[in-house]
């Protein structure tokens, strides 16, 4: 299940519900991506996430379709904020089933590197002095470079 | 953009700015009073009926900033650490060049304070000169500079540098001549983009386009209008219809082309 959502979300019912009256789930793996308020400037008071409706959803659908073909998982749940956000805010919640640990918390990772350098999102920080679009990371796209690698 | 003083229901209020942090603020202001010849020459040797003109003026003008806020409804009372009004008196263009520097270490500009020195000192001007000379006129009040606070520094004429500082990002839209009959395309601008080419969607006919691919586009684009020339740069991304694409990518009519930065979620 992906969703693109302004409100807030509940990681703990996320969970619960992806997990609910399964008995053959023996790991769950959650990531949770947070607002913090430091990045490119000090001070950041808030960001603005910015998506491309359809494109984004689409996007999702493809990184999960991947984690699940390359590992065996009984379940993905992705969440993904947009609009407003303030430090401390969560912006983005994974939640990886699966029958045996490993494969739960690579999921997990490999979903999360694809999505910083494959989804269609945009941050805009706002500081104490000034707004700015926040550039992309080398070091987002060497993490997703590891799974290239691998296969 | 958004103007802090009205709020979410569009009302006028005073922006609380006890949260905000103390800096050295300073901002300059200027503004002219043209005359005639002969009255500049009677004000610059102190002939004018009412006295010393120019001593007047600036003393008006050092009140009218610390009084700024008895006249602008939404301005705090600020305790300003410095007013300078400086005169500069111009024979070739037959006028008093006036600017006026305010200072504090505060929590708001003092902008305002600034062009309402400059503006009082402009109306003492005339004021003190009016009985020899009722045709001059006051000219080009404007900010010049201003530093410190939390929308930075500004020079007139002068545009910041990277990294792009912008408001809270509304879209904007530029419209490309005709809406042309038939085959269209339509383009999106996102994010960083959007706002750098003040452009959210348009569209544009196939035929304007050099050749039907995304390349063509491009050129077509920056054919109406030089600043999509950035489109060029290579971290900019495009999509066709959703899916990842590239310069060679084919276009069709009703096709959506999207060009968007790098991504930045998570």
């Amino acid at each position: 299940m992906i969703r693109v959502q302004q409100a807030p979300f509940d990681a703990g019912a996320e969970m619960a519900a992806l997990s609910e009256g399964r008995t053959d789930i023996g790991a769950l793996v959650s990531f949770v991506g947070r607002v913090r308020d430091f990045n490119e400037r000090p001070e950041v008071e808030g960001l603005t996430l910015e998506h491309y409706p359809g494109m984004t959803e689409a996007a999702l659908g493809e990184i999960v379709a991947e984690a699940e073909a390359r590992w065996s998982l009984q379940g993905v749940r992705l969440i993904h904020r947009v609009g407003h956000l303030t430090p401390g805010d969560p912006i983005v919640l994974v939640v990886v089933a699966s029958a045996h640990r490993r494969a739960a918390f690579e999921a997990c990772d490999f979903i999360m590197d694809y999505l910083k350098t494959r989804a269609p999102f945009w941050k805009k920080e706002h500081t104490a002095s000034g707004h700015y679009w926040v550039a992309e990371r080398h070091s987002d796209h060497q993490d997703a470079q590891r799974w290239e690698e691998k296969t | 953009m958004s103007l802090t003083h009205l709020n979410a229901r569009g009302e006028a209020h005073m922006v609380d700015v006890a949260d905000k942090r103390e800096t050295r603020r300073e901002a300059v202001a200027s503004g002219r009073v043209i005359m005639r010849p002969e009255t500049l020459a009677l004000l610059a040797e102190g002939g004018l009926p009412k006295g010393d003109v120019l001593a007047t003026a600036r003393i008006a003008g050092i009140q009218a900033a610390k009084r700024t806020h008895e006249l602008i409804p939404l301005c705090h009372a600020l305790p300003l650490s410095k007013v300078v009004i400086d005169f500069q008196l111009d024979e070739a263009t037959s006028c008093v060049e006036v600017s006026a520097l305010c200072r504090l270490n505060g929590r708001t500009g003092v902008e305002m304070e600034a062009l309402t020195a400059v503006s009082v000192a402009c109306l003492t001007l005339y004021d003190m000169c009016k009985a020899v000379d009722k045709a001059m006129q006051i000219e080009a009040v404007r900010l010049e500079s201003k530093s410190g606070g939390k929308s930075g520094d500004y020079r007139r004429g002068v545009t910041p540098p990277t990294p792009i500082v912008t408001g809270s990002g509304e879209p904007g839209v530029v419209a490309l001549g005709e809406a042309a009959q038939g085959s269209l395309l339509r383009v999106k601008c996102l994010a960083e983009l959007r706002e750098r080419l003040n452009v959210s969607e348009l569209e544009i006919p196939l035929e304007a386009l050099p050749s039907a691919d995304v390349a063509g586009l491009k050129a077509a684009l920056e054919a109406r209008d030089a600043g999509f020339a950035l489109l060029k740069e290579a971290r900019i991304l495009c999509a066709i219809n959703q899916v990842m694409g590239g310069d060679q990518t084919p276009l069709t009519e009703g096709d959506e082309v999207a060009f968007f930065p790098p991504v930045t979620g998570g």
